[in-house]
This record gives C-alpha cells, sequence and structure tokens, in this order.
C-alpha cells in the first residue's frame, strides 16, 4: 500500500482526532485552572504551563514529521508528503511560537524579566527562525517540484543541526551565567501531572487534526490547479481547432 | 573523467576566474574593512574592552563576508547556464559539491588571513604565542561555514530574493559555528590555557564533519532536475 493511500485513510478518522482533542483539552483545562492545588513555590502561575509544556512538546514532534516528511520526500517524490510537510511546518511555526509567548508570559513573574538567552528559550528561538526560513523558502521557488525538493533539504539539514544547536548554546550559557534561573530540581508532583497529561495529549491530538485538514486542503489545492491547468488547455485547443 | 578530476578541475576553474577577475576576494576584503570600521566607531573601545568584544566583531564581519564569497560561488554559474552544464556532468554531484566547497573554503580562509593583521594593528592585539591555535580555530570554522554554506549557495541560487534567502537560512543553522569560533578565539586572545576552551574546537570538528557529510549528501538533491 503506499503512502498515499494510507494517508487518505487515515484521513478517514480525522474527526476521531478532533473530537478527542477537544475532550481532552476540557478535562486538562479544567484540572489545571479549578481541579489542581497552586503550586508550593510558584503559586498560581504554574498553570501556564498547562499550555506551555504541551505546546513546546507539540511543536518538537511537528518539527520530527517534518524532517521524515522530507526524508520520505526525496526518497519516494510523492506530492502528497510535500503537502504534508507544507501544512507540518505551519503548524510548528505557530506552535513554535505560541511555546515561545507563553513561556515569556511564564517567565516574567517567576524569572522577573521577559526574555533571558537560556538554552531551551534560544534553541526554540533558532527552531522558529529555521521553520520561517523553511516558510519563506518555498514561497520564494516558482517550480512546485523545486519548492518540494529544497524545503525538504532545508528541514532535514535544519534537523540534523538542531541538537547540536541545543549543546552548544546550553555550553555557552554555563559559560556566562551559571545556574542562577535554572529549572532543575523542581520535580513534578502527581497532582500536576494528571491535568499535564490530558492537555499534551489533547493538544497532540488537536495538531494532528489540524495537520490532516490542511493537508487535504493543500492536495485538493494542487489538483485544482492542474485540473485548472489542463482546462485552460484543452480550452485553447478546442478554439484554435474552430 | 574521474570524480578527482571534477574536484580538481572545478577548483581550477574557480581559481583562474578569481585571478582574471579579482571579483570576490577583493569584494570581501574590502567589504570586511567596512565591518571593521563601522564596528570601531560604533563600539568606543579602551584596551581592556577590546579583548572582551574582538573575537565577536572578527567572527561578525568573518562571517558577512563568507556569505557575500557564497552566494558568488554559484551565482556566477548562472552565466551562459554554467549550472546546467555542472548539472549534466556525468560523474557524482558530490564530486562538484566538494570541488566547490574547495574552493570556498580556500577563498575565505584566504581572506581571514588577510584580514587578521588588520584586527592586530587596529586593536592593538598581542597574539604571538596563540597564532598557530588562531589559524586551528580559523580553519575548523571555515570549514564548517563553507561546508553548510555551499549547500545553501547551490540551493537559493535559482530562487527568486536570493541574495536575502541565503543569509536568512544559513545564518540560524552555523549558530553552533560562531559561538564555538567566538569562544575559542577569545580564549586563544586572551591566552587562556587549552583546556579551557577545547571543548569548542572538538564542536567545531564534529560540526564539520556533521554537515559536510550531510551537505554532500543532499547536495545530490539539490542538482538534480
Amino acid at each position: 500500500m503506499t503512502i498515499h493511500r494510507v494517508i487518505r485513510k487515515v484521513q478517514r478518522f480525522e474527526g476521531w482526532f478532533g473530537g478527542g482533542a477537544l475532550l481532552c483539552l476540557i478535562a486538562g483545562l479544567y484540572l489545571g485552572l479549578i481541579g489542581s492545588p497552586p503550586d508550593y513555590y510558584q503559586g498560581e502561575v504554574v498553570r501556564i504551563m498547562y499550555i506551555h509544556v504541551p505546546l513546546a512538546h507539540t511543536s518538537l514532534l511537528g518539527y520530527t514529521i517534518l524532517a521524515a516528511g522530507s526524508l520520505w520526500y526525496l526518497w519516494k517524490r510523492d506530492p502528497i508528503v510535500d503537502n504534508m510537510c507544507q501544512a507540518v511546518a505551519a503548524l510548528s511555526a505557530v506552535f513554535t511560537a505560541l511555546a515561545l509567548g507563553t513561556g515569556m508570559i511564564w517567565g516574567k513573574p517567576t524569572w522577573d524579566t521577559w526574555w533571558t538567552w537560556d538554552a531551551r528559550l534560544t534553541s526554540f528561538t533558532v527552531l522558529l527562525l529555521i521553520l520561517i526560513g523553511y516558510l519563506m523558502l518555498r514561497t520564494f521557488v516558482d517550480d512546485p517540484e523545486k519548492e518540494a525538493r529544497y524545503g525538504a533539504i532545508l528541514a532535514i539539514v535544519g534537523f540534523v543541526d538542531l541538537p547540536i544547536i541545543h549543546f552548544s548554546v546550553e555550553w555557552w550559557r554555563t559559560l556566562h551565567q551559571p545556574q542562577s534561573i535554572s529549572m532543575r530540581g523542581v520535580s513534578i508532583s502527581s497532582g500536576l501531572l494528571v491535568p499535564l497529561l490530558f492537555m499534551s495529549v489533547g493538544m497532540s491530538l488537536l495538531f494532528s487534526y489540524m495537520l490532516m485538514v490542511r493537508t487535504q486542503l493543500l492536495y485538493l489545492d494542487r489538483l485544482l490547479h492542474a485540473k485548472k491547468g489542463r482546462l485552460l488547455s484543452q480550452f485553447h485547443l478546442s478554439k484554435s481547432d474552430s | 573523467m574521474t570524480s578527482l578530476n571534477v574536484i580538481r578541475w572545478i577548483v581550477w576553474k574557480d581559481f583562474v576566474t578569481e585571478l582574471r577577475s579579482r571579483e570576490t576576494i577583493s569584494s570581501m576584503v574590502f567589504f570586511a574593512l567596512i565591518v571593521i570600521l563601522i564596528f570601531s566607531f560604533s563600539f568606543s573601545m579602551d584596551h581592556q574592552a577590546a579583548r572582551e568584544v574582538i573575537a565577536g566583531i572578527m567572527w561578525v564581519a568573518f562571517a558577512f563576508t563568507g556569505i557575500i564569497g557564497l552566494g558568488k560561488s554559484f551565482s556566477t554559474e548562472l552565466q551562459n547556464d554554467c549550472l546546467e552544464a555542472l548539472q549534466m556532468v556525468p560523474e557524482a554531484k558530490g564530486a562538484i559539491y566538494l570541488g566547490k566547497v574547495t574552493a570556498n573554503f580556500a577563498f575565505m580562509f584566504v581572506v581571514e588571513i588577510l584580514l587578521f593583521p588588520m584586527f592586530v594593528i587596529l586593536f592593538n592585539l598581542e597574539v604571538v604565542e596563540e597564532i598557530s591555535l588562531l589559524l586551528l580555530v580559523f580553519f575548523l570554522a571555515t570549514v564548517g561555514l563553507s561546508a553548510i554554506g555551499t549547500l545553501f549557495s547551490a540551493l537559493t541560487v535559482q530562487i527568486r530574493a536570493r541574495e536575502v534567502m541565503l543569509p536568512i537560512l544559513l545564518l540560524p543553522l552555523v549558530l553552533p559555528v560562531m559561538i564555538a569560533a567566538v569562544e575559542a578565539t577569545k580564549g586563544a586572545l586572551n591566552g587562556d590555557p587549552l583546556a579551557m576552551y577545547e571543548q569548542w574546537l572538538e564542536l567545531l570538528a564534529v560540526y564539520d564533519v556533521v554537515f559536510t557529510v550531510v551537505s554532500f549528501w543532499m547536495f545530490e538533491f539539490v542538482m538534480d532536475s
């Protein structure tokens, strides 16, 4: 069975993903905002973590899907995989930006600063820059086949680079400002873990749901363009005949 | 024609073109001088402050000039459809990549060697003892920059707004090189013991190996048409 048919088949269940996301997110939000106690150290501020951590995880998951899809595209050259790559890149960019934004909102009361060159913050910023670069690159290529190929190359190189970027920034950080605002040593109690789990599952389902809808949209868009091209050429042919 | 010959001819071709036109290296050196000038106006530095920021200034200048050279590397191939001719080379495309990387590395390294005395003079540095270590840092960082830069030079050459897209795509990806090069250069200039910045040299070496391999492999996909 080709990947094309697998994707089409999975897409039939997109409603289940959307519904599951809705249920999980409602349960997670209730538990996180009302049903769980405030954190001993951070107080009510900790509740933004129920949004922030799932967003961050999901955007990394998204980039992994992008890299895997890009490898698959370079191997098999299946256009629907490229539609998926384009969809997942845009979604990952949005999720990364939201993760950075919620992180900054959390950082202001906790670290007393909107921004710090923390290793994770910095590597997420670079991740966002790579994703935006990816999306920009795609808009600057005219030929759809080339657009897909170039995008895939950038995605793969970026995926290999991300761990190295993270390590280098981490070393650089420990050199310049050791430990003052590290999160290490803050363990998670089970009361906080349950809503976090719900939110993580819900956010991943939401991401998958949006990914499916957007892949479908881009796929149909491509078909439409192909059909339009065919119709136009037929129209011109019939006109030149008469 | 073996792959080794392809590499040799491409390097030879780029060197001869450069010797005849003197376009790339002269524009790189001149641009870097302007960058240095602007930096020395932007920060009013005493000797102590210069030691702190000089490594950063140096690598910003090197990276920006490197991007000029890298951009030219493939945009000159657009004239007379030379890019199509390169794509028709029967050998593996990786040979073209290796040839281009070698030429780009040579141009960037020569420019860095030419510029370094400028830094020494303008910012009053003492480097007699550390010169071999600094050369090692320059070498490793320039290999990394040219390895990944050559891939993206080839990738951006056929798209719209290529002059903008090359730095936009390249600079985030070479962040590890920049950090490691700046830290290692700073360590060497301050005369720190090698053990304090050894890790950055190792990081550069790992980056070089990883991205030479990845870019070599990906170049195949950039060129096929």
